[in-house]
């Protein structure tokens, strides 16, 4: 079978499950084809104001601006931080946030007479900066190359970097402009070249 | 060959996972109707693989644990490594199917209740018992000896082989019997690296690309791997073998096939008269109705501890303790592999090689330890072997790092170090006191009697754990490792963990102290097999799963002619 035939197969596959979905007492959610599924950023939310979000999403492309290639805006990263926030934050998790994002909101347009998403590049930087010194002591920083659970206790820098980054590199955007996600490699080889400047193709066990 | 005749059926399979599956295969094959009863809910090959292939942006919160929902309903299923949103519909929802272990000796029992069950969810690593592991258990003493040898299993081990496909090297190594191979999945350039130095820093060791039942050419009807990586999410291309991909599309093929999801086996009937099972009580896991089927041939597959617990709730006149338990042996003797945490070294060569596609495989160190003999300096019997995973850091090791902007997202969409992890599994010996019993007050949803675990190491797991750590650490430094993390002192493994769980009707040749004859056959009731994991005498190191085809294949090749010729 070669990589179409598959693909055809899949799409029959899908077909075949919209026809019998009636048949199974699971509730609806659980029976959705994932491969065919909308985005997980395609879901409403409606957790921020409309101030927030220009912050919000200011400050995630400060992390992941747009290079040669697309940033976290141009991904979806400023609804998916909303969205993790409002639906997957425990409420510890959300109290840090909005208490930083309140600080956004009254210290930098005090301090430098706009908001945040308006400032310059290097203003914007420092800001972002000042924040992370702030925050350096914190634990996030410290399990090195070790993969974790959230941590509850992340401050709102480190809760904003691990969401931005995240939802950026799991993202279509990010997974197919900037990484090398293939879907369906078709065969394996692990002895082929790297060169200095490739991208991570995701290893995908799980 | 044989047709029921005022019997529902010939013969009745409980359980349609690994074993259920190739029990349904051989039995309709050979002519005989067939009832497969299955507690769990119907899941259709590919249909219902509902995560296959879905990238991550489709997933729930794009691929971070529902926390909440993870620690209610899935709390110890969750802790797998193939627990995930992308297949969270095959997995036992804990909440809902409660049993009960030892806050101080947990153990972790993983469940499936689907058609396919746990073998749409395995690691798919398929090796040979030695003649060593068979004899183990004569030689040292501990447990009772097998009544079987590799020699009785090496024409069956060649059956279902032939039949699933296994991907492998042929090596010639007595503590490693071959299998009948596919060609072997192809190697990472560091584990050429490594093997080249342990060929001359560690010469006492050998290693292997992992063997693995996943197809590496398209076999019988089944496609070849398309290396898409996480196979627990269902494969609709059937490329790794499962009871869904292979074993039930053959016994429906036969026509002889009746497949019943949703029934939850309560007990099995003993008729006193004839010395036999007559029936099989079930409920319907949804209307909540019982029903009752009767066959000359019953075969427990209903995992571990799952036939187990059928057969401790089978009480009679004749067995009070339990379906053939004159011996007293049924619950007891629960064993599983004792599974070191991941000894994880980083290196530096071969950084400017890469790979494409998902290998589902890893490479494997086989026992070295006590091979022919007790080793002089080992303070334990028996042994252990490693498997071993590459990994390339990427960006989910890496992001809590300091930064912003350019710098960062060209550092972290960049491959980092590779990763070589070694994994150690241990033979457990069989001790009575690993046993499990029934809570007869503590019912489940359906009434019968909750499973109550009681499982922990012992002495000897104790210093084999030692063993792995020290071990680990010289294969990580004679690998070139420039970095590795070794494991704590004490086994922190939960039993369970490496859900390889063996024993409690283990097979034997003397009716007093095991449940099971050289075929599976129960001493005490002569239509009775039981062909999962409960029927181990002893575990091994290797993973079971292959064993455990090849004795059910066995089995029903034994039971047919004894039906035959009327012995039965």
């Amino acid at each position: 079978m070669n990589r179409r035939e598959l693909l055809q197969c899949a799409a029959i596959l899908v077909s075949g499950v919209s026809a019998s979905r009636l048949g199974f007492a699971l509730n609806e959610e659980q029976w959705t084809y994932l491969a065919t599924a909308p985005d997980y950023t395609d879901r409403k939310v409606d957790y921020l104001t409309p101030a927030q979000r220009r912050i919000i999403a200011a400050m995630a492309e400060v992390i992941i601006p747009e290079t040669n290639t697309p940033g976290a805006i141009a991904a979806g990263v400023p609804r998916y931080i909303e969205l993790m926030v409002a639906d997957w934050f425990n409420e510890q998790e959300q109290a840090i946030f909005s208490a930083g994002i309140a600080v956004m909101e009254s210290d930098v347009p005090a301090q430098y007479g706009a908001p945040f998403e308006q400032l310059g590049p290097q203003e914007q930087v420092a800001i972002m900066e000042t924040l992370e010194e702030q925050a350096s002591d914190s634990d996030w920083y410290r399990f090195g190359t070790v993969q974790r659970e959230f941590l509850s206790e992340a401050p709102f820098i480190c809760q904003m970097k691990e969401l931005t980054i995240w939802g950026f590199f799991t993202s279509e955007v990010g997974m197919t402009q900037v990484l090398r996600y293939d879907p369906m490699p078709m065969h394996f080889d692990g002895d082929t070249p790297l060169g200095p400047d490739d991208s991570s193709r995701p290893m995908r066990f799980i | 060959m044989m047709t029921a005749t005022t019997l529902d059926f010939d013969a009745i399979v409980i359980g349609s996972g690994i074993t259920g599956g190739w029990a349904a295969k051989e039995l309709t094959e050979k002519g005989l109707k067939v009832l497969v009863l299955e507690r769990g809910r119907d899941i259709r090959a590919g249909v219902d693989y509902l995560g296959e292939h879905a990238p991550d942006w489709k997933a729930p919160y794009q691929g971070k644990a529902d926390r909440e929902l993870f620690a209610r309903d899935y709390s110890v299923q969750s802790q797998s490594y193939a627990f995930s949103d992308y297949n969270r519909q095959f997995w036992n929802n804990d909440r809902e199917n409660p049993y009960i272990s030892n806050p101080d000796k947990p153990f972790d029992w993983f469940r499936a209740d689907v058609v396919g069950g746990r073998s749409l969810l395995w690691g798919r690593q398929s090796y040979r018992w030695s003649e060593q592991d068979f004899k183990a258990n004569a030689q040292d003493k501990e447990g009772i000896p097998w009544p079987i040898g590799y020699r009785d299993l090496a024409p069956w081990y060649s059956h279902v082989e032939k039949f699933a496909g296994i991907s492998g090297q042929a090596e010639g190594w007595p503590e490693l019997p071959d299998s009948e191979f596919l060609p072997p999945m192809t190697s990472f350039a560091l584990e050429r690296t490594i093997k080249e130095r342990l060929s001359r820093k560690a010469p006492d060791l050998r290693m292997t690309i992992g063997r693995a039942a996943i197809l590496t050419q398209d076999h019988n009807g089944r496609s070849a791997c398309h290396y898409c990586g996480p196979c627990h999410r269902g494969c609709s291309t059937g490329s790794y073998f499962s009871s869904q991909s292979a074993t039930l599309p053959a016994a429906r093929a036969t026509g002889n096939l009746t497949l019943k999801p949703d029934a939850v086996v309560e007990r099995l009937v003993y008729d006193k008269d004839s010395g036999k099972i007559s029936a099989v009580q079930v409920i319907d896991s949804r209307s909540g109705e019982r029903q009752s089927f009767s066959a000359r041939l019953f075969f427990l597959c209903a995992s571990t501890v799952g036939s187990t617990q059928i057969m401790l709730n089978s009480t009679s006149e004749t067995f009070p303790a339990g379906l053939a338990n004159h011996s007293g042996a049924l619950g007891k003797h629960l064993m599983d592999h004792l599974e070191s945490p991941p000894i994880i070294g980083t290196f530096l060569d071969d950084m400017d090689r890469y790979y494409f596609g998902t290998r589902p495989n890893g490479s494997y160190i086989p026992r070295f330890r006590n091979l022919g003999g007790q080793d002089e300096d080992a303070d334990f019997l028996r042994g252990y072997g490693f498997q071993a995973n590459v990994l390339r850091m990427d960006w989910k090791m890496l992001f809590n790092r300091k930064g912003f902007g350019a710098s960062l997202k060209d550092t972290l969409r960049k491959p980092g170090m590779w990763i070589w992890a070694l994994k150690g599994f241990g033979e457990c010996l069989p001790r009575s006191d690993n046993q499990i019993v029934l809570q007869r007050n503590k019912p489940d949803r359906f009434g019968i009697p909750q499973v109550n675990i009681d499982f922990a190491w012992g002495a000897n797991e104790q210093a084999m754990w030692q063993d792995i750590n020290r071990h680990a650490t010289r294969i990580m430094k004679a690998a070139g490792a420039v970095f590795y993390q070794g494991m704590v002192d004490k086994p922190n493994a939960i039993g369970g963990g490496a859900v390889h769980e063996m024993g409690t009707a283990r097979m034997g040749d003397n009716p007093s102290e095991s449940v099971l004859n050289a075929y599976n056959q129960a001493h005490d009731v002569a239509n009775l097999f039981v062909t999962d994991g409960a029927c181990m005498t002893s575990s091994s190191c290797v993973n079971p799963s292959l064993t455990y085809m090849a004795l059910t294949a066995r089995a029903c090749d034994y039971a047919t002619t004894q039906l035959a010729a009327g012995a039965i």
